[in-house]
């Protein structure tokens, strides 16, 4: 059984000036324990993916299991099977990370004993031990990042989704983001990651896919999309994931006074 | 960061010790707002010092007009006690629950809310649960407070104590209801700050000074109109005159009717957020 899987997804939003279709037709189908990795520019439609297989968005047409449950007939069943960090840190800053993930836990059912118990393994997890009983207003944006994914763990999730989890971080806070995916993956769940960092999906992605315009314009390992690319276009050497982004969603590089610019 | 090992595999799903209930989810939410109300006093003293303010200046302006001897629709009491409802019901029009939920709404948390299996219901109720205990806390002050200064004294006993500060705590919760449906609407801070000052008509076109009888034509028909006005004349009967079946009967079926109302559209306006 897939983790994810999704046939025909579409998002039409209705506004004053018309209809806007943010996703036409996604198909995905996610292995369990594959780190699944979602690529695409700003208002590709990357984000309202997510939010349809995380049960916060309605689907406008198509179908999506998530842990085999089907996110639109049966969105607390999904609920139960997915854990959620996305690109705000959703926290509460008045109250203290142990408050936020013991009232996490509550929610997914655990008893206050229970709750206590595997707020206290989170906190060692993404070592925030010294930090539990601070009011989670005062922590940097890294600590954030860490307590959020932390509270999207608390009820052991099949499949994780993280919606551009180290975007605004710091390069070393987002190596730690980076070995927390890597750790809760090899503990068996799936991981389904947003990101615009291609550097980040190459580094921790299995397979990834790129969506522009609402579809999906390719789909593959980082290797095998690179190589393809290679034969395509009859390159020398590897190109880069970066190009295979490029080359993907229609856009080109120029180098200009010192900088890269899309055009 | 030094590598730490998990007790239980990830994929283990936690199995729910308790099953998700309304009621539940609710009293959990409902306790966390209380916490976070107590840690911003800031904006829990102005629902209490605002209402005794205005309570302190119309008493002080309109005392002498009408004498207590003097004015039968006083029953002997103090003007302050004519005037104690509608700060009351002022302390209980600030909506701070839906400033809390739009604050939520911006910065991420209530998706995460929404990402868990609770009862919608309950990502209403759990702040109008707080609206409630917090409403019961600051309208037994206020009542004291007004019995030590004002002299004020509730005709209708311990009781009647009892039976106004819960009528203006559900009103709170019934008040704020409505505010949170701007916020979920909305989204925006700004809108529902400016959705707030509803609470002016509603509160002034009351008999807030005088009883409805003794104000003029067009005032009389908006203060009948305008349903707060028989919440006044409820807690105002309770302290003035006593247990007035039919008035209190107004009064409780207005914030009846209006929090089905509420409910009804909170439980539409939650299950259809996109």
């Amino acid at each position: 059984m897939s983790a994810i899987t999704a046939v025909g997804l579409k998002k039409t939003f209705r506004g004053k000036d018309g209809d806007v279709d943010a996703v036409r037709g996604v198909n995905l189908d996610v292995a369990p324990g594959e780190i699944f990795g979602f690529l695409g520019p700003n208002g590709a439609g990357k984000s309202t993916t997510v939010r349809m297989l995380t049960t916060l968005m309605t689907l406008s047409a198509g179908q999506a299991h998530v842990g085999g449950v089907d996110v639109a007939a049966d969105p607390h069943g999904a609920r139960r099977k997915i854990g959620v960090a996305l690109q705000e840190a959703g926290l509460d800053p008045r109250q203290t990370a142990r408050e936020i993930l013991v009232l996490q836990a509550r929610l997914f059912g655990m008893s206050m004993a229970s709750a206590v118990v595997r707020a206290q393994e989170l906190l060692e997890l993404v070592d925030l031990v010294d930090a539990a009983d601070r009011r989670v207003k005062g922590f940097s944006g890294g600590m954030k990042r860490r307590l959020d994914l932390a509270s999207a763990l608390v009820h052991r999730p099949e499949v994780l989704f993280l919606d551009e989890p180290t975007s605004g971080l710091d390069p070393a806070s987002r190596i730690t983001v980076w070995d927390e995916v890597r750790r809760i993956n090899e503990l068996g769940t799936t991981v389904f990651l947003t990101t615009q960092y291609l550097e980040e999906a190459d580094q921790l992605c299995n397979r990834l896919a790129i969506i522009d315009g609402g579809l999906i314009v390719r789909e593959g390992t980082p290797t095998a999309l690179k190589q393809e690319l290679r034969t395509r276009k009859s390159m020398k050497t590897d190109p880069t994931l970066d190009e295979v982004f490029l080359d993907a969603t229609g856009r080109t590089r120029e180098m200009g006074a010192g900088e890269v610019k899309e055009v | 960061m030094t590598p730490k090992t998990e007790t239980t595999p990830a994929t283990t799903a936690v199995e729910p010790e308790h099953h998700s209930s309304a009621l539940r989810d609710s009293l959990l939410l409902g306790g966390r707002a209380i916490r976070e109300a107590l840690r911003t006093p800031d904006s829990l003293l102005p629902t209490m010092f605002i209402p005794l303010f205005f309570l302190v200046v119309n008493v002080g302006q309109a005392a002498r007009i009408f004498p207590s001897e003097a004015t039968p629709f006083l029953e002997g009491q103090s003007y302050g006690a004519f005037q104690l409802p509608a700060s009351l019901l002022l302390s209980a029009s600030f909506g701070g629950a839906a400033l809390y939920l739009v604050e939520e709404i911006e910065g991420g948390y209530f998706d995460k809310l929404r990402a868990t299996p609770i009862s919608r219901m309950a990502m209403i109720l759990g702040r109008l649960y707080a609206e409630f205990v917090k409403t019961i806390a600051v309208a037994t002050v206020m009542v004291l407070l007004s019995v030590l200064v004002f002299g004020i004294h509730i005709e209708s006993g311990i009781l009647g104590f009892v039976v106004l500060v819960t009528m203006v705590a559900i009103w709170a919760m019934v008040f704020s209801g409505f505010m949170q449906l701007i916020s979920l609407k909305t989204r925006s801070a700004a809108a529902t700050q400016g959705a707030s000052m509803i609470f002016f008509p509603l509160l002034f076109l009351t008999p807030n000074f005088v009883p409805r009888n003794q104000l003029t034509r067009p005032m009389e028909i908006a203060a009948t109109i305008n349903p707060v006005t028989y919440i006044m004349e409820a807690a105002r009967s309770l302290i003035l005159e006593g247990f007035e079946g039919e008035t209190l009967a107004k009064g409780f079926a207005v914030i009846g009717v209006t929090m089905v109302l509420m409910l009804g559209l909170s439980v539409r306006m939650v299950n259809n957020y996109d």
